[in-house]
């Protein structure tokens, strides 16, 4: 299972484009593509999805060119939009045959696999109700749902934990998890912690490029030594943001420690151990 | 007052700046170039007995300032009772609900925008009157304030009294659209039929063309010197062969009287508004209905389980239509209030007891306009929904999903007929079948054609309620399912209008779906 990016531009008017010369190879495993808002990632991912086509380049899965042949890819996705809808007179059951059946998928199994994703997502004792009575929370369970119903080989799930809870989260996460073990899973957020603790390969995007794209660890190096913490007066944080690259800020004592990026040092700094939110932001701001 | 103008400003802008009106916006323009035909054309408008003006400035002034009022007036009301839903689909309600901005301020800059989009629709036509004299004139003198003059009096204040009326039936009846197309056609015949004779009477015809009609009338009866009732007609009538006589026509001098009552409706108009203003949702509508799902959320307290993915039995391939076709129908017979399904019943129990032809000319097209919110939405639900990631990411969307959105309007609309197929078909009466399965067909596809076209339902509402309005006043061109037209060729003409706009929907889809 191979899912090859190659040169791959979004342009939406002469000057204003998605994605500029966009080149990635994914395999088997979890892809966290990181950015911020604006960078390109739902508009990476709605390519790789066939909903937009690129206006240049190549999108190939296991060597089949995906912009031209649209249905090689449809057949084994799952694609979880960052906001999308459902019919609201139908109830849960009812949308996800719907779905099924877009999917091409059927069978005397449907059912009883809807009626266990259904209850492994808490759905089971509204599943008879229509949609349009669920929670926020809920109608999002039930786009997770969808994702599953044709056992697919790749899965896209864009900005998913939003309208999530915090527990949710995390066992959304071990659902992510063990999906991977059989396909290639790409998850878009703009939060770090949604993607460091499960990201086999992370990607960083901004302004429709890509600024870095390897696992964590290559990723982290590359602010290994210019991670540090210090104290400062609160009046001092604005001055302090225009020179450094400041990470967080937590106040102590009437005073805040400010955890900062930078090449050098300010006094009475001590260094600090890099993570994937500080190389986020590192490779972000300098870029 | 500024941020009151920037809204009415931007409120309008976003309803102008969309596809839907960019085409309404042409179709006026065609339309507009009917209003007065051309001197050899076969049809006609406003023609009195067997008598039309001199083709002079009061003369296009006036013709098209009156079918201005009524015809953008009755049409008007449907391409403008959205503002409030759009505000309230979009969430934007909300945020509107949380600010300073009262209720009536609100509801008026709603009416305001109302107007200004009737307005240029208006100023179309008004613009297509000149260019109309220009081209036909008899060779009288161009007068601008003959043209100016009918549309400030009479198409001015209808237009503004209808902006009013549309906000306040939306505010009403938001969820009720069916309702609110009904109640107002009604509404609207019954005016039309008003038929007042005297100063004051004319002062309560609300689109304040009846003193117009009158005054033509007038003259005509003067020119045959007959006391009787002259035989005016308005709107299109085909196959005028006679030429008619002509008769000059200068204008009106309108009455003191009557002006201030054309500004008194205005008033009553934003009178009403201010008092119906206080009862006015400020889109809380939610809570509300909060009883009836508030079961559904405590039983769903509780978070996602562990999904055993190992353990979920395995998917088999299935490209069938027929669930995709089973949904699809299930979508459109949920769609709407289900007591409207009591008058849907209603019409199919006439159907199957009324005498053929009323059941064929009159029912049938009743009972399928009824079916206008379902079709309108048969081929962009999915964009009103947000459910178009999904769609178009189906597996061959158009050969499945396409085929069998067509498939269900079809079958409702046929399912909707049978009681009438099966009498014709007990008499063999095989043309007649033919004609309501093409017609079946007919609308069907221009339902989902305008749908994607315009990528919104307004556009197709409109038009069906016209060709609606058309069947049920008998004219033959706009009837699509055979109650009046009985030859072959009909048939032919049908059926290559069904292959146009199913070629027309294809094309347009795949295009979207390649962008």
């Amino acid at each position: 299972m191979k899912l090859e990016i190659q040169n791959v531009s979004k342009k939406y008017s002469k000057d204003k484009y998605g994605l500029k010369d966009f080149s990635i190879h994914i395999e088997k495993g979890i892809l966290g593509l990181l950015g911020p808002n604006g960078a390109g990632k739902s508009t990476l991912l709605k390519m790789i999805a066939t909903v937009n086509k690129p206006t240049n380049g190549i999108i190939s899965l296991n060597k089949n060119n995906i912009v031209k042949d649209a249905n090689y890819m449809r057949k084994q996705l799952g694609f979880l939009p960052q906001d999308f809808g459902v019919y609201p007179n139908l109830n849960a059951y009812e949308f996800l045959e719907y779905m099924a059946a877009m999917k091409g998928v059927g069978g005397k199994n449907l059912r009883p696999r809807i009626t266990q994703l259904l209850e492994g997502l808490n759905l089971l004792d509204a599943a008879k109700k229509q949609i349009g009575s669920y929670s926020g929370g809920m109608k999002q369970r039930v786009g997770i749902a969808q994702v599953l119903l044709n056992n697919p080989k790749i899965v896209i799930f864009d900005e998913p934990t939003v309208g999530l809870d915090p527990e949710e989260r995390v066992r959304f996460r071990n659902l992510i998890s063990d999906l991977a073990n059989n396909c290639i899973v790409i998850l878009s957020s703009h939060i770090v912690s949604d993607i460091d603790t499960i990201a086999d390969k992370v990607a960083i995007m901004k302004s429709g490029t890509l600024l870095s794209y390897g696992n964590q660890e290559e990723i982290i190096n590359q602010v290994t030594d210019k991670v540090f913490e210090t104290t400062i007066a609160k009046e001092d944080l604005t001055a302090f943001k225009i020179t450094q690259i400041v990470v967080s800020t937590s106040r102590k004592n009437n005073q805040l420690v400010v955890r900062y990026i930078a090449d050098v040092p300010v006094e009475n700094s001590i260094k600090k151990e890099g993570n994937l939110e500080d190389a986020y932001l590192y490779l972000t701001k300098i870029n | 007052m500024n941020s009151f103008l920037t809204i009415i400003k931007l409120d309008y802008l976003q309803r102008t700046r969309s596809y839907a009106f960019l085409i309404t916006l042409c179709a006026t323009l065609a339309i507009a170039y009917t209003f007065v035909p051309e001197p050899n054309a076969n049809y006609s408008t406003i023609r009195i007995a067997d008598y039309v003006g001199y083709y002079n400035s009061a003369w296009f002034g006036y013709v098209t300032a009156i079918m201005t009022s009524i015809f953008l007036s009755l049409i008007g009301f449907y391409l403008v009772n959205s503002g409030i839903k759009t505000d309230s689909n979009t969430r934007v309600g909300q945020i509107v609900a949380a600010t300073r901005i009262k209720n009536f301020s609100y509801l008026f800059s709603k009416v305001l925008s109302n107007f200004l989009l009737l307005l240029t629709i208006a100023a179309v036509v008004f613009i297509m009157s000149i260019i109309l004299f220009f081209l036909y004139n008899d060779g009288y003198p161009f007068k601008l304030f003959q043209f100016i003059k009918p549309y400030a009096v009479i198409t001015i204040p209808a237009l503004f009294i209808i902006s009013v009326l549309a906000v306040i039936s939306e505010m009403f009846l938001e969820k009720y659209s069916i309702v609110q197309n009904i109640g107002f056609f009604v509404f609207f015949s019954v005016l039309m039929v008003f038929s007042p004779k005297t100063e004051n009477q004319f002062s309560l015809d609300i689109f304040g063309s009846k003193i117009v009609m009158y005054q033509l009338e007038e003259t005509v009866r003067e020119i045959t010197n007959t006391d009787k009732d002259t035989d005016l007609s308005i709107g299109y009538v085909l196959g005028n062969t006679k030429k008619p006589d002509k008769f000059l026509f200068e204008g009106i001098d309108f009455s003191t009287s009557f002006l201030l009552s054309r500004f008194v409706w205005m008033a009553l108009g934003i009178l009403l508004l201010f008092l119906v203003s206080v009862l006015f949702h400020r889109f809380d509508v939610k809570e509300r209905g909060y009883a009836k799902i508030s079961k559904v959320k405590t039983i769903n307290q509780s978070l996602i389980k562990n999904v055993d993915l190992s353990r979920l039995p395995s998917a088999k391939v299935n490209y069938s239509m027929f669930p995709l076709l089973k949904t699809e129908i299930l979508l459109l017979l949920r769609k709407g209030k289900k007591w409207l399904w009591i008058i849907n019943l209603i019409g199919v129990v006439l159907l199957a007891v009324l005498p053929l032809i009323t059941a064929h000319q009159m029912v049938l097209p009743i009972l399928w306009f009824l079916q206008v919110s379902r079709l309108s939405v048969l081929s962009n639900k999915e964009t009103i929904s947000n459910v178009h990631y999904f769609s178009f990411t189906a597996f061959k969307p158009l050969r499945r999903l396409l085929v069998s959105q067509l498939f269900s309007g079809i079958i409702l609309m046929l399912f909707l007929a049978l009681p009438l197929i099966v009498r014709l078909g007990l008499l063999t009466n095989i043309t007649a079948v033919t004609s309501i399965l093409l017609g079946s067909l007919f609308i069907t596809s221009l339902a989902v054609c305008l749908g994607i076209l315009s990528k919104g339902k307004k556009l197709f509402e409109v038009l069906f309620f016209m060709i609606t309005y058309a069947n049920i006043n008998g004219i033959p061109f706009a009837d699509y399912f055979g109650g009046f037209e009985h030859s072959n060729f009909y048939l032919i003409v049908l059926t290559l209008f069904v292959l146009l706009f199913c070629s027309v929907i294809f094309i347009k889809r795949k295009h979207e779906l390649n962008n």
